[in-house]
Parts: C-alpha cells; sequence; structure tokens
C-alpha cells in the first residue's frame, strides 16, 4: 500500500501549505508555468489522455466535457462545484482548506484549455472557514499574476469569485447550481441545453467538481498518460473516498481506483466498532444503492460498483453496521431528500413526501406488509421519471433497501403493530 | 429578424405517420396526428417549456429514458409511443402524486368541468389512489387581490402563475415561497397581487386553485356559452371569447390570436365586463325634457333628433369616438354629409392632420403588425406608454425583448411603465415632438443634431446614441400614438415622422414599419370610413370642403355658428382635450344627440337626445386594429332593455332625413361599408373571419391615393395646455372602470394599482 | 388570522405548512420595486451589496451575499432587510422573499443571535447526533441568544457527531460537550478550540501528518452578530 502514489494529500497537513510561499516552494504553480507554455489545445490533449472522469458524482469524462464547448469568441464560463453536500462526503472541504492553491491552479489551467475567461466557485455556504481561505488564497493569486488579465504573459485571462451558497443540496446539481449562481432559487433546468452549450447567463460553461480540478495540475506535472496508468482501465487515476459513519477511524483516504472495497473499509478506516459486523455500506454517498457485506470484495471503481447495481458517486462510503435498524435508516434517508426537494417536478415533490409518510406509518405500527408493496412501486414510479436526479437519489436507496432487507422492515411492521392489535382486541373483548 | 420557419417533416407517433415542423415541440406536433399528450405546466405562450409536471412523458424510439414531450424537439421520422405500458404507467403514477394532496372537491369547485386536471386524471388515471394518509387541509379560499381568490389545496405547483408573472407580465410580484413539498404561491409579506395584467393566471391556472372572485360560484360550465368577439375598450382590441349565461356576460377570456393579443388580456378588459350590466346602464332613450332627461319611446325620441338636425341643418356637427364601428362611421357620415350638408365631422383627438400626410402614414408599405414588434432588430416607442394607451402591446414588447433580443428605446416626455426593459430611453419636453423627430432625422443623416435636441429638452448625444441604435441591418418599428401630432406643432411632427421612416428605409424592409396607436378604440376604423373634416371614405377627397375638425368645432358651437352636435361613443369632456372649451360648447349647443350606453358627466349635463348604445358585447361590426387588421364584432348577447343597433338607429334617422341607406341588417351595414371605402372593395365577413384580415395585406391597397409631405402650413395654436393635448390617461381611468364594482378598487389612489 | 386548527376539526391533524393559510392583505398596495426615496438602507449595506452587484455580470447573481449581508445586519431575513436589499438590487421583494425562502441558511422569521447547526444526517445520526442534538436544545431551551437547529449533511462526518457553532465546525462531540460548548459560545472564547475541524490532521497515514506540528486554529472571520 505504502508504495501507491498519492497526489491530493502528500503533506497536506504541512503547516502554511494554505499560503501561496509554502506553495510554491513545494512546486505550485510549475504546472501552470508548464501549461501556459502549451497551446490549449496540447493541454486539452494531456486532460483527454489521462481518462480522468469527473469526481463529483456523474463520472463524466472531463477532457470530452471540455471538448463541449463550442469554440469562438463569446462569453464561456468555468465554475467549479464546491457545494459538496452529499451526505457522507467531506473531500472537497478537506483540499479546500488546506490546499486551496491547488484548486485554483486547476482552475486557470483548466480555463485555459476550455477558453474561458470567467471563473466562479459555487462553495456551499456552511463551509465558512473553507470560503475564507479560498477568498485569501486567490488574493494571493491574483498579488502573484495568476489570476487576472494576461497571466504570466501568456495572453490568457481569468477572473475567479468565490460565491458562497446558502444551504441547499440540491445546488450540488450543476443547473440547480447555476440558477442559484445566477441568484435564483436553485432548481434544476431541463436538459438539453447541457450547460456546455448554454450554461451560465445562457453561455457556454464548463462545470467541475473540486477534486477534478484539483487534480488537474498532477495530471499536466505527470504528463496525462503517466496519469492514466493509475488506477485500473476505465477508472483512471486516484480518488479520495470519505469514509464514516460506522468505522474505526473515519476520514479521507486516497486511493488508486480499484482498489479492493474491503481495503478501505477495513483497511483503511478500521472497519466497524469491536464486536459488531457491516450491515450495509452506501458506496458513494446516501444517494447510492446499498451493499451488504457479501459486496465487500469489489474492486471500488466506477465500473464495478455500477455493476453491482450502486455507483462510485462522489466516493463517499457510509458503513452501517448491524446494531442499526434498517428502518432508521431509511427514515433518515428519505427525510433527508423530501427536506432538499425543490418541489419543481412531481414525482420528487411528492413521491419523497409519500415515502416519508410511509416509513413513518411503519414506524408507528400502523403500516402493513402491503405498503412495502406500495412503497416499493412508488420507487419504481419515481426512479427515471424525474427532472434531476434527486428522486432518483432517494428512491434508488429506498429501493434497495427494501429489495435487500425486506424480512426485517416486515418484522417491524409486525413487532410495531403489536400495541395496535392488543388495543383493538382488548376494546373487541 | 428571421421568424421561426418549419422545415416539414414525418414522424411516427403510435404508429400513426404525423406531418409536422421540425423542432416543434412533441406535444404539439402530436396534436396535428390527433394524439393527445397531457401537459399541466407546459404552455407555449409561457416561453421555454420547464419539464416540471412530468405528465408528458413519452417513449421515443433509440432513448432508454421516457422524455418529456413538452421539450422535446420532433424530428424527421422519429418514432413516438404514448400509449405503451411503460408511458401509461408514468401516466398514472404522476395523475397518483398530482392529487396526493389535492382535495378532489370538484362538487364545489368553479373549476369543475372545465378543469384540465379532472379531465387528465379522468383520461390517464388509474382511477384509484394508494394513498391512504391525511391529506393537507387550510383554510380557503383566500384573497390573494381584490380580483383574485387562491385555493393552495388545489395548487398543483405547475408553475404556470409564477412563470406569467415573473417572465410574461414581468411584475415579479408572484412567487413560490418555500421548498419543496411545502412550496406555496404567494407575493411578498401578504402584499396584494395587484398589476395591470393579473387576471391571465386565472386562466392559465390548470386547476381550481386561482378563480376570478367577480365569476366565483356564478355558473357552472355546462350552464353557459362561449361566444368570441373583440374587446373596443382600448385601442388595442384583444380578441376574447365572452362566457354568457342567460343573456349575461358573465366572464371575460382570452381568444388566443397571437397576430393581436398573444392570448393575454388586461385587467380592465377582463374585468370591465360588469359595466354592460351595471346600473348606470342606459337601456332606454332619454330626451331633455324641463331640463331633465326623461325616457321616451323610441319614436318620440327619432323625431326629436331628426327634427334638431333638420332645423340646424349645414350647423350640425359630429364626432365619434371609443369603439363605435365602421358601419355606424359611415351612416353617422352619411346622415352628416349627404342629409345635412355639413361638412363638419370629426375623430381624431389630435387635432386636425393634412389629407397627404395622413394618406402618407396610412401607406400600406409602412404599416407595421403586432408580430413585428417581436421581431425586429430594434423598436422605437414614441410618446407612448403601451401599458396605459394599449397596454396588451406591452408584454408584446417585452417579449420581445427578453426572447429575442430585440433592441427597445423610449422617447417620451414621461417615463413609461417600460423603462425597465428598454435599452434607451430619452426624454424630451412636452409637445416638442417635431424638433425632437427633426433632431433624429438630422442624427440619422449624420449630422449634428445637438442644436435641435437641445431645443427639444433632450441632448445631442441621446438622440445621437438613438440614432445609432436605429441604424444598421434589420428592421425596425416606430409604435406611436396619436398624441405625437396633436397640436400646433402636429403636422410638423407626421412629417418629422415620415422623413424618419424614409431615412431608415422603413416603407422598404418586410417587417419594418410604422404602427400607431390611436387615441379611440377604433380610431383607424373612424378614419378610414371617412370621419376626417378633411376626407371621404378611405382617405378620397372630403365631399364637401371647409369642415372643421374638434376644436373648430367646439369653439363654433360657443360661438352660435353651428348648433346641433351629433355624438356617437364620445364624450367631449372625457374624450377630447379642452375641457373648458368643450363645456362652453355644451352649454351653447341648441341641441346634442348622442349615442350612449352610459351616462358621463358631458351627457347628463347636455345631452338633448340619448340614445342607448350597445356595448360591445352586444354589437355587430366592424372594427380595425391599428396595424390595419379588420376585425368582427360579434353579438354573444342580447341587448337589455329598449337598446338598439347603432346602425339601426342611424339607419332609420337617416332615413327621416332622407338618406337611403338601404341598410336593413347588420350584414348590409357591412357591406355598405366595404364597397364605400376603397381599400375595402371585395372584403366580406367571411375574409374577415373569427382572425381578421389586414387590408394593406390586400391587392386592393393599392386603392389608397398616394399621400405626401404636405407643406400646407400648420394651423395656429390652440392655446390649449400641452399635458391636456397628450392626453395621458391611466388604463384604470375610463367610465366601464368606474361602474364595474370588481374594479373598485383601482379608484385608490395611483400608488396603490 | 388566529389559529384555524382551533376552531376547525380537519385541521387538526398537523399536516399543514407554515404561510399556507397566508391572505393577501387587500389595504396594502402592491410590492413592485422599491422607490429609493421610500426606503432607507444602512450606507454599510448598501456598500456590501453593491460590491457583490459589481462581482457578476447580471446583478441579480449578487442575491445570496446581499441576503447574507442583510441577515448579519438585521438577524433574520424580515420584510424590512428584504425591502432593504431590493431597493439596492432594484428587485422586488417578493423575488428576494422567494430566494430566502429556497435556502436552510437564510433565517425567515425571527431567530436568536447565536446558532448551532447540529449534522442529523445519517453519518452522524449513526454516531448519536439525535442525542446530542436534544442535549443541546435541553440546555438551551430557556436560552433566548442560542438558536439550536438540526440541520442536514454540514461536510464533516470525520468528526461526527458534530456541529456548527456560528459557522465554526467542532466534533465529534459527545453529550457532556455541550456545558463547554454553551461557555464558550457566552463567554466570547473559541468554541471547543480543541474539537474544532481547522486543526484536525487528514485521516489517512500516508499523508503523513504526523511530522507537523497541529495548525492552530484559523480566526473567527464571521462577525457574530
Amino acid at each position: 500500500m505504502s508504495d501507491e502514489r498519492m497526489l491530493l494529500l502528500t503533506d497536506i497537513d504541512e503547516p502554511g501549505l494554505a499560503t501561496r510561499e509554502v506553495y510554491e516552494r513545494r512546486g505550485g504553480y510549475d504546472s501552470l508555468r508548464k501549461a501556459l507554455a502549451m497551446s490549449p489545445e496540447e493541454v486539452l490533449a494531456q486532460l483527454k489522455a489521462s481518462e480522468i472522469r469527473g469526481r463529483g458524482g456523474a463520472g463524466f469524462s472531463m477532457g470530452t466535457k471540455i471538448s463541449f464547448l463550442p469554440a469562438g469568441d463569446i462569453d464561456k464560463y468555468l465554475v467549479c462545484n464546491a457545494d459538496e453536500s452529499e451526505p457522507g462526503t467531506f473531500k472537497d472541504r478537506e483540499l479546500m482548506q488546506k490546499t486551496p492553491h491547488t484548486l485554483i491552479e486547476g482552475m486557470i489551467i483548466a480555463s485555459y484549455a476550455a477558453g474561458t475567461t470567467r471563473s466562479f466557485i459555487y462553495i456551499r455556504g456552511e463551509y465558512v472557514l473553507q470560503a475564507d481561505v479560498l477568498d485569501a488564497a486567490i488574493a494571493e493569486a491574483r498579488d502573484a499574476g495568476y489570476v487576472g488579465e494576461n497571466i504570466l504573459g501568456s495572453g490568457h485571462s481569468l477572473t475567479m469569485v468565490v460565491h458562497r451558497g446558502a444551504g441547499a443540496y440540491i445546488c450540488g446539481e450543476e443547473t440547480g447550481l447555476l440558477d442559484s449562481l445566477e441568484g435564483k432559487r436553485g432548481n434544476p433546468r431541463l436538459k438539453p441545453p447541457f450547460p456546455a452549450n448554454q450554461g451560465l447567463y445562457q453561455g457556454p460553461t464548463l462545470i467541475n467538481n473540486v477534486e477534478t480540478l484539483s487534480t488537474v495540475p498532477a495530471i499536466i506535472a505527470m504528463g496525462g498518460e503517466e496519469y492514466a496508468k493509475l488506477g485500473t482501465q476505465n477508472s483512471t487515476g486516484t480518488k479520495l473516498v470519505s469514509v464514516s459513519g460506522h468505522v474505526r477511524r473515519p476520514g479521507n483516504y486516497e486511493v488508486e481506483l480499484g482498489i479492493p472495497s474491503r481495503e478501505i473499509i477495513y483497511g483503511l478506516a478500521g472497519g466497524p466498532p469491536e464486536g459488531r459486523a457491516v450491515k450495509c455500506w452506501f458506496p458513494g454517498g446516501s444517494s447510492a444503492p446499498v451493499l451488504t457485506a457479501d459486496d465487500l470484495d469489489l474492486p471500488y471503481d466506477f465500473d464495478s460498483m455500477a455493476k453491482a447495481g450502486s455507483m462510485l458517486g462522489s466516493g463517499a462510503i457510509i458503513v452501517v453496521d448491524d446494531s442499526t435498524p434498517i428502518l432508521d435508516v431509511a427514515l433518515k434517508v428519505a427525510k433527508f431528500y423530501r427536506h432538499e426537494s425543490c418541489g419543481k417536478c412531481t414525482p420528487c415533490r411528492e413521491g419523497t413526501n409519500w415515502t416519508v409518510r410511509m416509513l413513518e406509518r411503519i414506524e408507528n405500527g400502523e403500516a402493513t406488509p402491503m405498503d412495502l408493496d406500495i412503497m416499493a412501486s412508488v420507487q419504481e414510479h419515481i426512479i427515471g421519471n424525474c427532472l434531476c436526479v434527486l428522486g432518483d437519489a432517494m428512491a434508488m436507496p429506498i429501493g434497495s433497501m427494501i429489495a435487500k432487507f425486506r424480512p426485517e422492515f416486515e418484522e417491524h411492521i409486525e413487532r410495531a403493530r403489536e400495541p395496535l392489535l392488543a388495543a383493538q382486541n382488548g376494546n373487541a373483548a | 429578424m428571421a421568424r421561426p420557419e418549419l422545415k416539414p417533416i414525418t414522424l411516427t407517433i403510435d404508429g400513426r405517420e404525423v406531418n409536422a415542423g421540425e423542432g416543434m415541440m412533441l406535444a404539439d406536433a402530436a396534436k396535428l396526428g390527433d394524439i393527445e399528450i397531457p401537459v399541466f405546466c407546459y404552455e407555449p405562450k409561457l416561453g421555454e417549456p420547464v419539464g416540471a409536471c412530468r405528465m408528458c412523458l413519452v417513449e421515443i424510439e433509440g432513448m432508454p429514458k421516457l422524455q418529456t414531450a413538452c421539450s422535446t424537439a420532433v424530428k424527421d421520422g422519429m418514432v413516438v409511443y404514448t400509449e405503451s405500458e411503460r408511458v401509461r404507467g408514468a401516466q398514472r403514477s404522476v395523475v397518483e402524486f398530482l392529487l396526493i394532496n389535492h382535495p378532489l372537491d370538484c362538487p364545489v369547485c368553479d373549476k369543475g368541468g372545465e378543469c384540465p386536471l379532472q379531465d387528465i386524471s379522468f383520461g390517464w388515471g388509474s382511477g384509484i389512489s394508494r394513498f391512504i394518509d391525511p391529506k393537507r387541509h387550510f383554510i380557503k379560499p383566500l384573497e390573494l387581490s381584490p380580483l383574485i381568490a387562491i385555493d393552495r389545496e388545489r395548487c398543483i405547483l405547475c408553475y404556470r402563475c409564477v412563470r406569467f408573472s415573473q417572465e410574461v407580465a414581468e411584475d415579479y410580484q408572484l412567487v413560490l415561497l418555500e421548498r419543496g413539498a411545502a412550496s406555496y404561491v404567494s407575493t411578498f409579506d401578504s402584499h396584494p397581487y395587484v398589476a395591470p395584467f393579473s387576471g391571465n393566471i386565472i386562466e392559465l391556472c390548470p386547476v381550481g386553485a386561482l378563480t376570478s372572485r367577480p365569476y366565483r360560484f356564478r355558473a357552472r360550465p355546462w350552464d353557459i356559452e362561449g361566444a368570441g368577439s373583440v374587446c373596443t375598450l382600448c385601442p388595442a382590441q384583444c380578441n376574447v371569447e365572452l362566457t354568457v349565461r342567460d343573456e349575461r356576460t358573465l366572464r371575460v377570456l382570452a381568444r388566443d390570436n397571437d397576430a393581436v393579443d398573444d392570448g393575454w388580456l388586461c385587467d380592465k378588459g377582463r374585468f370591465a365586463y360588469q359595466s354592460f350590466d351595471a346600473d348606470e346602464r342606459i337601456t332606454q332613450p332619454l330626451v331633455r325634457d324641463g331640463g331633465q332627461l326623461r325616457p321616451v319611446s323610441w319614436e318620440r325620441a327619432l323625431d326629436e333628433a331628426a327634427g334638431a338636425l333638420r332645423r340646424a341643418g349645414a350647423a350640425s356637427a359630429a364626432i365619434a369616438a371609443g369603439g363605435t364601428t365602421g358601419e355606424e362611421a359611415l351612416l353617422l357620415a352619411r346622415i352628416v354629409r349627404d342629409a345635412l350638408r355639413s361638412p363638419h365631422l370629426d375623430s381624431r383627438r389630435a387635432g386636425p392632420l393634412p389629407l397627404a400626410l395622413q394618406r402618407a402614414l396610412a401607406d400600406p408599405a409602412l404599416q407595421a403588425s403586432v408580430a413585428d414588434l417581436e421581431f425586429a432588430r430594434a423598436v422605437l416607442v414614441l410618446d407612448a406608454d403601451p401599458r396605459d394607451d394599449a397596454p396588451i402591446l406591452d408584454l408584446r414588447l417585452r417579449k420581445g425583448a427578453r426572447r429575442r433580443g430585440v433592441k427597445l428605446a423610449l422617447a417620451s416626455p414621461v417615463p413609461g411603465a417600460l423603462a425597465d426593459r428598454a435599452d434607451l430611453a430619452l426624454a424630451y419636453d412636452e409637445g416638442a415632438s417635431a424638433t425632437l423627430l427633426h433632431a433624429l432625422a438630422l442624427a440619422l443623416e449624420g449630422r449634428d443634431a445637438s442644436r435641435a435636441a437641445k431645443e427639444a429638452g433632450s441632448d445631442g448625444k441621446r438622440v445621437a446614441a438613438l440614432a445609432e441604435l436605429l441604424q444598421g441591418d434589420g428592421e425596425v418599428v416606430v409604435l406611436w400614438h396619436e398624441r405625437l401630432t396633436a397640436g400646433p406643432g402636429g403636422a410638423r411632427a407626421a412629417r418629422e415622422l415620415l422623413a424618419v421612416a424614409a431615412v431608415l428605409g422603413l416603407a422598404d424592409a418586410d417587417g419594418s414599419g410604422l404602427l400607431e396607436i390611436p387615441a379611440a378604440a377604433n380610431g383607424r376604423g373612424l378614419r378610414e370610413a371617412g370621419l376626417l373634416p378633411n376626407a371621404g371614405p378611405g382617405y378620397t377627397d372630403a365631399p364637401l370642403a371647409g369642415g372643421l375638425d374638434a376644436a373648430g368645432i367646439a369653439a363654433a358651437l360657443a360661438s352660435g355658428e353651428l348648433s346641433a352636435l351629433y355624438l356617437v361613443g364620445c364624450d367631449p369632456l372625457l374624450d377630447l382635450p379642452g375641457r373648458a372649451e368643450w363645456e362652453r360648447a355644451l352649454d351653447a349647443a341648441t341641441s346634442v344627440i348622442a349615442h350612449a350606453a352610459l351616462l358621463t358627466d358631458g351627457l347628463r349635463e347636455s345631452a338633448t337626445v340619448v340614445f342607448p348604445a350597445e356595448t360591445y358585447a352586444e354589437k355587430d361590426g366592424t372594427v380595425v386594429h391599428p396595424d390595419s387588421r379588420l376585425q368582427r364584432l360579434r353579438a354573444a348577447v342580447q341587448r337589455p332593455g329598449a337598446v338598439r343597433a347603432g346602425w339601426q338607429v342611424l339607419a332609420e334617422l337617416g332615413a327621416r332625413l332622407g338618406v337611403a341607406t338601404d341598410v336593413r341588417s347588420a350584414a348590409q351595414a357591412s357591406e355598405l361599408l366595404y364597397d364605400s371605402v376603397p381599400f375595402y372593395a371585395g372584403l366580406s365577413v367571411e375574409e374577415i373571419g373569427g382572425r381578421g384580415a389586414r387590408w394593406s395585406e390586400r391587392s386592393q391597397a393599392t386603392a389608397l391615393p398616394a399621400g405626401g409631405p404636405d407643406e400646407q402650413a400648420d394651423s395656429p395654436a390652440a392655446g390649449l395646455d400641452r399635458a391636456e393635448l397628450a392626453g395621458r390617461r391611466s388604463l384604470w381611468d375610463a367610465p366601464e372602470v368606474a361602474v364595474s364594482p370588481a374594479l373598485e378598487f383601482t379608484a385608490r389612489p395611483r400608488e396603490l394599482v | 388570522m388566529s389559529d384555524p386548527s382551533a376552531v376547525v376539526r380537519r385541521f387538526e391533524h398537523g399536516s399543514r405548512v407554515p404561510g399556507w393559510d397566508r391572505p393577501a392583505d387587500l389595504a396594502k398596495p402592491p410590492a413592485t420595486i422599491p422607490d429609493p426615496a421610500d426606503v432607507d438602507v444602512p450606507p454599510a449595506l448598501r456598500e456590501q451589496i453593491e460590491h457583490h452587484m459589481s462581482l457578476y455580470p447580471d446583478r441579480r447573481s449578487a442575491a445570496l451575499p446581499a441576503l447574507e449581508a442583510a441577515q448579519r445586519v438585521h438577524g433574520w431575513c424580515s420584510p424590512e432587510a428584504l425591502e432593504q436589499v431590493a431597493c439596492v438590487m432594484r428587485v422586488t421583494p417578493a423575488y428576494l422573499e422567494s430566494v430566502a425562502t429556497f435556502y436552510d441558511m437564510l433565517e425567515t422569521s425571527p431567530v436568536a443571535p447565536h446558532s448551532v447547526y447540529v449534522c442529523t444526517n445519517i453519518s452522524c445520526s449513526l454516531r448519536g447526533a439525535d442525542g446530542l442534538l436534544d442535549a443541546l436544545r435541553a440546555a438551551t431551551a430557556d436560552d433566548g441568544d442560542v438558536h439550536v437547529r438540526s440541520f442536514e449533511c454540514l461536510g464533516a462526518c470525520d468528526i461526527a457527531p458534530m456541529a456548527s457553532v456560528d459557522g465554526v465546525y467542532v466534533g465529534p462531540l459527545e453529550t457532556d460537550d455541550v456545558p463547554r460548548l454553551l461557555a464558550d459560545l457566552r463567554s466570547g472564547e473559541p468554541v471547543l478550540a480543541d474539537l474544532q475541524l481547522a486543526r484536525r490532521p487528514v485521516a489517512d497515514p500516508r499523508a503523513d501528518s504526523s511530522e507537523y506540528p497541529e495548525p492552530a486554529p484559523e480566526p473567527q472571520k464571521r462577525p457574530t452578530p
């Protein structure tokens, strides 16, 4: 393990790394100089060769996304999605707080490749410390000529503004984020048009996650092809994994994609507490369908997770041990998505609400096993029928819990009904 | 700006071949094949689809997920299924989701029977619900405004009403508050939603959540009939459908006509129908007797009028305004010119304009259409505030600016409601229109305009900026109000306007032109029917010379040179400038004969004979939209009381005075009009139809005599107050509004409405 | 309007949504874009809002930062605060109320000056967040200065269960930490300095954080109301 490459977390706790001085002493902004010496097309070629897939959740190829932006002298935008709000995910927070210049450098290089001249970092409003750190770092970068007009004499210019959100999960969805950045309610938009064609202020917009953009300097430094050798064929590179829940050492770990999942949960994060076993785990944030202990030996990469019926998502593993009733997990998840549904489309708005109502009835002993069938059918009617993926983000894990833990739900229904039935029988007698 | 032209394509929906235009939304294209795809949030009038309700999900070959038909552009060869099991399942589930919190109180809901939610639940829902938890309940209905009630239980959050407020009316008063399942439609801090176009949200609502307070519980859909006509409460002449029950108009709905109104109505048009049945309505002929107006028989009233006019003879004059139809105008002109041999006829509030100029301004090549406002590269709104002058055009201009990037320039002595939308707003002195236009013409020719601009109360730089905005490739439309030509400088202003149009080449380019908002609702039709001192029907030379204009008529009445005044749809104290002059004139007149539906100030004091007039709901006839579109009024309800048709009264009166028109029906009156105005020749009621027909686009348009920049000297200064001449009136300042109880709130101080 | 559940039985079951019973007051004028002559905006607030507006191609993008600034001045997004922002931004107050009610961090009813967000999402809840929330609520029940609310995932599951105290992340917390947390908050000291996220090294042992001294906590930049 120790010989594995680390690109993002190495020495991340070095004092002062958030300052330009220390960052530069460690070779910071060398990648930017290297990139600016190349043509934008060459930089894009490097990014394409790296085959890096987006680290925000959807896993779309970054190089391809950039090449979707139309050429030409029009206002184009780069937006960094720093709204990290998928439950279980906290990797971007660590990067922004401790090495903000890596992100800034990555954004400048990406903007050079994509031909964008204005950039925004949309950071969730709760990340006060991280936003302050970014503001300070951008000011330093501006003073040093990395951000602004004619960067290092290259002719490329870029403005950079940190935009703080105000507490809404849906603003992590890229089009919801754009609406929010435009000063509106963060309602997702219909796609198409995709942001690459019509995004912020109707202009072509490249949106990437913090981790993706923070990896760009490393890709330029080592070369795209070299980077592509890390990880597996379809999931190149290293990935930050946020591990939380019932593990002994919750936190961020950098792994090469393709590592056995057990290695992360047990090897790195220490596994569940003494005497407990893994009951289920979310491999990619709370939106991912749950996997069970049987799936622990699957390689942790995009394709393997998809093949197992779940997803790598944002790379957040939440471990639930056998001391927790599945109903509690389901209720937490469903209530979260009900709270965060923007309300724009019908299946998500009403479906999340209905699901919570049914789960609450199960909890209160007012449900019958038939409610499980209805609940499963409601999830099916949500999946694929919504405007954005938030509805699916609830329906997929809830559906997977009903499918994988149905006996436990049924047992709960029966147990919770006992007092009610007893009272009814008492009345009858 | 290029207008969308659709390439014909063929797609297959449910095994049926459908011919449609490429790029149309699938939900619209399906209708062409007689296939209905249910929708709630989709309403093309509101702009881009939002895909929120998910009702229109369909299966498209080659796409793994179901797609929303409202937002999918059709392509040649596309294969679509709207009735597959997957689609059925999605439709049933969306209906089930929507009904979760809907109270299903259809039996006591005003929308029942004409409710899309009802229809779609019935047609596409499963008929049962698996939702067994308690539904939400709230106090209802609540007042959203003096005109609109809101029932939040029934709301299905389709977003239509808030999109209207935000993206069509752009008043941004109606919004969604909170998030997710807790979202609701509301206003800021309990303020009412009061705005000139607010009533449209009632019609947009696909459920019974937004209802009309004046219409609530007045009728059920099976009690009523819909009757199409044209609203003549202002020059915008929106197409309407009147909801009629037991010969009473209970509601006014939009009758979508993109060429006129885009399917919207202003609140005056929507709610002032209450004036049709107001207590104040005159329903019997009145004759002044012993200082008092008293009800009399038609015979007596007609005799009185005929006698008075016969006595006055050539010392008679006539003025018409408002929604007076072309037919009425023509018959009126026959009486005055043929029977009484008087040349004194007028219908222009702004005062006289040399005939050559009027002909030049009516040149078919110069006539811009309403749609041109939306597709032009630039629009200049000149001395007009569309929100008050022809409200629905305000929405059209906003639409063009928002959706198509039309450059919008305003030039007016007072800031207008469109200021927030304008790319350039230029102020100048009241009454200085001609000088300003002269400056603009200079600037357009690349000459120094600073002196003229300063003289007009503006500055050279602004005028140069305006010239720059108007110049260049692409269509330009100048939307101007009749008041531009008001007063002593009027003819000069018209000449300068024609000069500007010439420099800009407005006559040469399709989609460019001038569009005049007249002061009277059918101002254009009245002029074309020959109700002018200096022109006969169709701007032919006046049959009799020496005609006085309205101001001249007032002076001649006051001095005793004229003795009888015949008014149709006009109260000089309300509709014409110079109140003091008109008070004197009406006092001095021996006879004042009026056709009126309401007894307004001037008539109450001075009329000697009043014929009870029809409202537009009771009327048959022809009116002309500002863009030269002839439109048909069609009677929707019976005339109340003893009210008779205007054409009939005029024909009878004409007969008594010896004018044989042989008009015995509304259709004959129309025929007479079409035969009399040379450029209407060959028109028929059928050709006008429900959508209207623009005479400027017909081959007979060449019958308009050529005009030119007549060099006749301007009339001497009338000495009227400039602001009074300009006559800027609020949309709400109308007798029909004053007697409509629902609109009573508009009489509050200006800042409240 | 009085509480309808008191008089109408069908309102009793508690599924009502706040605001849904709000009628319009017909005596009020319509809420259009405020006339600058009618609205007094504190100069410092105006300056902040104008600065934010200058950062974006479209002035409306400044809505969130402007509302946040107004909330700092007024304590919450009161109608008065919304009118002030609307006046500077030249939008209707309804537009801003619509935005403000969408976001959890913008308060649309009055709240206490100090806020404690307790994350009760899944990872924190698996590690005892619900008990922590109860303890904090119990300890502040009579405290008009501290507003404790349950919050969705705050992105700090590595220090679960955790809370954000006036924007400063602290964790992992035990119910025993509650008295100290509140004492620090009331005295104006840095809250639970030893448990602040700012000082926590990364978990991955291979990042080799051990050789570095524990970083000092960042100064609290967010002005407390």
